[in-house]
């Protein structure tokens, strides 16, 4: 008998526009101890699928409409409200995306723990205080003893997600329900959890359902896979098939359009190559698939070095004392010095807090430096006065990260691109202006005729692409993408990045890409800086940091990443 | 490559798809709200009542003597008539003038103050942050009917007075809200982009930051007239109200020596009359809210 | 911890700037604004002679800062002077003031406060149903009447016709005041549910749809123990502090229910001061209240640090 089967799961979400189906009949089995993958984009209802599992569907507005969830035969979708009770946090558990906000504030993680156990094991206070210690030790808190007694905020976003798992594994469910638990979190902390959750599951056989967007590390933890796009299951396999011979065309799409560490073709595979709108296949350009060697662009190594920057550092004062006077500096940039030419673009890596954005922003003068000097062909810009910085402020754009909060909700398209070019005074007048913000959507791949229309009504990847014509609109020679791709479903992702790629070959732009994710890195980067804790860790080009790493951070970093391959595979190649 | 982009955005026509803005979103989702509909329905009627009675088209003649002294409701006077038989129906109308006026007024006042402090505040932070939330925080360290009662005091009995007296005290409230909510959106990556274009600190107030708080002034501003209506009845009671005309408050005080006497209807023909139109601003408030900003719904 | 002791200190000396200005916005109201008063406390007729001498004893011909320094001393020594109409001293009217006062407003928002919590707890718990909805429509029912129109009509038809309770009036020492308050305490509830009730709703249902609250609930907890446990210990911080943030006022009494009722509390000895242009004994509420406030503001900022562990002071 299947530890879990999903047979016909429907669940419905009633809004104000009517009824949404977010889970269309679907079904799939989990084997005691078996691990389960299930990927898919935003929106495409994993989510939902594993709220469903434990009956955690806020209703009103969601309500499962048909279909069974049976768990050990039992059917959970007919089970009273309080059998629910009994199996929750008992049987099945589950872990959360955002450990950040899933701990309660307010209790000890000592506390949080201590209360599944008093619950479904009948253990008092101290057995239960006892317990969880042991718990804490077994998901790698460092000092236990102590550790139980703090709060969560006191915690790193990785020892949060331990004690989630710790409180998860609690009662040896003997199923876990993992909602995204590494999305959150360090290249080099996804990886530790990973290993802890892998050996957590071997050891107490549990059986995994493990929801992710990426799968990268669907290949590292999972058994079988389950496909799901826009509501309904798309494909099913074993891990192994999946990456060998995945049959749907949207499974295609998803596995060719990450970026790998080494080959890459020229510009990377979307979903729309293999699909179209309505969910056809459809037949793949060859040429669309040749993956190529990173290739330095040697061309352009003799180009005019465009971007100088010398012990670039910047700080941030820190308030003491009685009158809140600066005691001391925080140093988020330390040092920093690199060129960059002309047509090239720098990516630059790091894990959260090392620097990298503030070192953006610094280059554009949105924070100042503290000293150091930032030279942009020739000119100085940190000695620039307001006007001449102004002037120079149409040269060089950047592109944020959040495409929910980089467009003013309040404005149109067409006035947020046009608000650039009137005050550079580019077009001589308005009907140029209007011809102009035209020509841009085209470029960013989207329709003039959408000029008049609001961000909101756009996706995020579109709203990207406002935000990249919007760059354009003061015609640039130089923009700085700060993780501008890192919000988007990986489809998306890949699209935007094809249009960085064709844009830059176009127009010659010389870029600096800022990103965690190392391989989105490497494949948009000709060189690469490795940033730690303020401080450049190593630069060079791209497949000489990737294939022959020098430092030590570096190679850790690299070590991190998901292979992206199953370990049958892997097995199998060596 | 191109022609696979475009296939993915939203439209295939190529005519100009007219977009909708979050003020018109906001009208959508208040306009499904039937209970918010009927409150505005009620607001604007009072509004159009205070505007007539203003213009002198409807009871101009509350002064009239109609009928005997305190006749009870009938037929005849359908809402009595007060202690020098004037009818109490002409008495609430006009009262209706000065409230929408007491209101409209102190608002006029008010706003103006309330988001210029607020959002130079917000905006700039540091010393002019300080100094104006020191500013605000003298001004609320005073319990706001002591500062409103000094202000009315000081100036003098009128309608004037309770004017600039609500409108002087309101203002702190809204330059909280608005600071609190600039300080929000000037780190949003919106903000930042503005920067990078080189807009000036005007340009990014004005045209960015403004238009996105905006929406706090028209919640607060349907809190305002229902504060200023009620605090109208209480100056009136401590005699700082409004004189030599009749007003909601000036009624409500009076049946202070009726009551006793068995004379109810100049009591509840005010009562009544502020009873809905302060219910209405208080749901249309709520409705407001959560249609303006969806983030609260469910709230 | 250092820090901590810092942020207290710093906040402590935030409130002289704070009473400064107060202090220099109610020296504006009353001795730059408000005119020359010995008119209206000698009668249109006086002589010049009078209006002189009587300015001379009020410090009203000193300079003008002056009689701000007045203002300021004293707001740091609670020496007000004395009253203008009764001729006592203000600092002992307030003392002989606060009793009738706290023995209305204590049992007032003691009782108003826990009705109010169990009310927005119950209406949260039920939220989207019958109860919620009919709880929500009467509170804002409620609010929109005026506060004269309850005191005038529980007072004369209650205390007056039914003669449920006394009319006005007040007796010291307990529990003879007991009959006096009770109405009024009444009032007092039936005004502070409305707006209370929808504020603590609203804060516990912040919390509601937080991902605690979902992580609580995938361990097996039910709804009770969700709500009293997780989701009220968090609400509990924005209430307890918005709690102690009323108290001040509990001192002040309560300006149109001592009045109404009688009660010789420092709520009415204003109302009182107000009619007779009594200057002095405005000045002194005025800063007492703001010095109150001042205060437990502080107290509040000083609060969430005890009942929010995240909160570090800085």
């Amino acid at each position: 008998m299947s530890l879990l089967s999903i047979q016909n799961l429907t669940v419905e979400f009633s809004t104000p526009d009517g009824v949404v189906r977010a889970v269309n009949n679907l079904s799939f089995d989990i084997q005691p101890g078996q691990t389960v993958g299930l990927v898919g984009e935003s929106g495409s209802g994993k989510s939902v699928t594993s709220l469903a599992a434990m009956r955690l569907i806020p209703n009103p507005p969601g309500k499962i409409t048909s279909g069974k969830i049976l768990f050990e035969g039992e059917d959970l979708v007919q089970a009273s409200e309080a059998r629910m009770r009994e199996i929750r946090g008992n049987d099945i558990a589950m872990i959360f995306q955002e450990p950040m906000t899933s701990l309660n504030p307010v209790f000890t993680v000592g506390n949080q723990i201590c209360e599944t156990l008093m619950l479904h094991k009948s253990m008092n206070k101290k057995e239960a205080w006892a317990r969880a210690i042991e718990l804490l030790d077994q998901v790698g808190i460092p000092d236990p003893q102590r550790s139980i007694a703090k709060y969560p905020h006191e915690m790193s976003g990785g020892q949060k997600q331990r004690v989630m798992i710790a409180m998860a594994i609690a009662c040896e469910p003997k199923l876990l329900i993992c909602d995204e638990p590494t999305t959150a979190l360090d290249v080099t902390i996804q990886k530790q959890v990973l290993e802890l959750m892998f050996d957590l599951q071997k050891k107490y056989n549990m059986g995994m359902l493990f929801i992710t967007h990426d799968l990268g590390v669907i290949a590292d933890i999972a058994d079988d896979v389950v496909v799901m796009y826009r509501s309904n299951l798309v494909e099913q396999s074993t891990t192994k098939n999946i990456f060998t011979e995945a049959k749907h065309p949207y499974t295609k799409g998803l596995l060719a359009c990450r970026p790998a560490l080494d080959k890459n073709p020229e510009r990377l595979l979307t979903v729309s190559d293999f699909m179209d709108d309505d969910g056809n296949e459809i037949k793949v350009n060859e040429e669309r698939t040749k993956k190529v060697d990173k290739v330095y662009k040697v061309d352009k190594e003799k180009n005019p070095v465009l971007l100088e920057v010398n012990n670039l550092r910047v700080q941030f004062p820190i308030k003491g004392g009685i009158f809140g006077r600066t005691v001391d500096h925080f140093v988020a940039v330390n040092d920093v010095s690199f060129k960059l030419r002309k047509g090239m673009t720098l990516g630059l890596v790091g894990e959260s807090g090392c620097g990298k954005t503030t070192l953006g922003r610094s280059l554009l003068r949105l924070i100042e430096p503290a000293a150091g000097q930032v030279i942009y062909d020739g000119i100085e810009i940190t000695k620039l006065d307001k006007k001449q910085m102004r002037a120079m402020r149409s040269k060089i754009q950047i592109i944020f990260q959040d495409p929910y909060s980089s467009l003013n909700p309040r404005m149109t398209v067409g006035e947020i691109l046009m608000e650039p070019m009137n005050l550079h005074n580019i077009g001589a007048n308005k009907a140029e202006r209007v011809e102009k913000a035209k020509w841009l959507m085209n470029k960013v791949g989207l329709l003039e005729s959408q000029l008049s229309r609001y961000p909101h009504e756009f996706s995020g990847g579109q709203r990207q692409r406002i935000s990249i014509a919007r760059a354009l609109a003061v015609n640039p020679e130089f923009i700085i993408c700060d993780e501008s791709v890192s919000a988007l479903d990986v489809s998306v992702q890949a699209q935007v990045l094809n249009l960085l790629l064709d844009l830059q070959e176009e127009f010659g732009l010389t870029y600096i890409f800022i990103s965690h994710d190392l391989s989105v890195v490497n494949f948009i980067s000709d060189e690469v800086a490795v940033m730690n804790q303020g401080k450049f860790v190593e630069v060079d080009k791209a497949n000489e940091v990737y294939l022959k790493p020098k430092e030590e951070y570096t190679k850790r970093l690299l070590s991190a990443i998901p292979k992206g391959i199953p370990k049958e595979l892997l097995a199998e190649q060596a | 490559m191109e022609q696979v982009l475009a296939k993915q955005t939203i439209g295939d026509s190529e005519k100009v798809i007219k977009g909708k803005s979050l003020w018109i979103d906001a009208w959508y989702r208040l306009k499904r709200d039937k209970i918010a509909v009927a409150s505005l329905i009620i607001v604007i009627f009072y509004i159009l009542i205070a505007v007539l009675s203003a213009c002198g088209l409807l009871a101009a003649n509350w002064a009239e003597e109609v009928g005997p002294s305190y006749a009870a409701p009938s037929a005849d006077y359908w809402l009595g008539t007060d202690i020098f038989g004037r009818s109490v129906l002409r008495k609430v109308i006009h009262g209706t003038q000065v409230a929408i006026s007491v209101g409209f007024f102190s608002s006029i006042i008010a706003i103006p103050i309330g988001i210029a402090l607020g959002a130079v505040a917000g905006y700039f932070g540091g010393w002019i942050d300080e100094l104006v939330v020191w500013f605000y925080t003298v001004f609320s360290s005073i319990p706001g009917i002591m500062l409103l009662m000094s202000i009315a005091f000081i100036l003098g009995k009128g309608i004037t007075t309770v004017y600039i007296a609500l409108g002087l005290t309101t203002w702190i409230g809204l330059a909280r809200l608005i600071r609190g909510e600039v300080i929000k959106h000037r780190d949003r990556e919106y903000i930042q982009a503005a920067s990078s274009i080189g807009l000036g600190h005007g340009r990014k107030l004005f045209k960015h930051i403004l238009p996105n708080v905006s929406h706090i002034v028209i919640i607060n501003t349907s809190l305002q007239f229902q504060v200023a209506i009620k605090s109208e009845v209480i100056l009136s009671y401590l005699g700082l109200g409004v004189s030599g005309q009749p007003s909601w408050g000036t009624m409500i005080d009076d049946a202070k020596l009726e009551l006793a006497r068995g004379v109810w209807w100049q009591l509840a023909g005010a009562t009544v009359a502020m009873f809905v139109v302060v219910l209405a601003f208080n749901i249309l408030g709520d409705a407001l809210r959560d249609s303006l900003d969806p983030k609260l719904k469910g709230k | 911890m250092n820090s901590s002791w810092n942020y207290i200190i710093r906040r402590i000396l935030y409130l002289i700037p704070v009473l400064l200005g107060v202090c220099f916005l109610i020296f504006i109201l009353f001795n730059v604004v408000a005119g020359d008063p010995v008119y209206l406390l000698l009668g249109k007729h006086a002589s010049v002679e009078q209006a002189a001498e009587l300015r001379e004893q009020l410090g009203l011909n000193k300079p003008l800062f002056m009689q701000y320094l007045d203002v300021v001393k004293s707001a740091f020594t609670f020496d007000f002077g004395r009253s203008w109409s009764t001729k006592q001293e203000i600092s002992s009217m307030m003392i002989q003031g606060a009793i009738p006062s706290l023995t209305l407003t204590i049992p007032a928002f003691v009782i108003s406060t826990i009705l109010s919590v169990l009310f927005a707890i119950l209406v949260a718990f039920y939220r989207g149903k019958g109860i919620d909805l009919f709880i929500r429509v009467t509170c804002i029912c409620m609010m929109s009447i005026s506060v004269l129109v309850y005191i005038l009509v529980f007072q004369n038809y209650l205390a007056y016709e039914f003669g449920l309770f006394e009319i006005s009036g007040y007796e010291y020492g307990f529990p003879d005041f007991v009959p006096y308050v009770i109405l009024p305490i009444i009032i007092w509830v039936v005004l502070t549910l409305g707006p209370d009730i929808r504020f603590y709703r609203t804060m516990i249902l912040d919390e509601i749809y937080q991902d605690y609250v979902r992580t609580a609930r995938a361990k097996g907890l039910n709804e009770k123990k969700v709500m009293l446990k997780h989701v009220l210990r968090n609400a509990m911080i924005p209430i307890v502090t918005y709690t102690v943030v009323q108290l001040p006022f509990l001192l002040l009494g309560s300006l149109l229910l001592e009045s109404f009722f009688s009660i010789p509390g420092l709520g009415g000895m204003t109302i009182t001061a107000l009619n007779s242009s009594d200057f002095p004994v405005l000045k002194a509420m005025t800063i007492l209240s703001a010095i109150g406030i001042a205060v437990f503001t502080l107290i509040q900022d000083i609060l969430y640090t005890v009942v929010d562990p995240r909160v570090k002071l800085q």
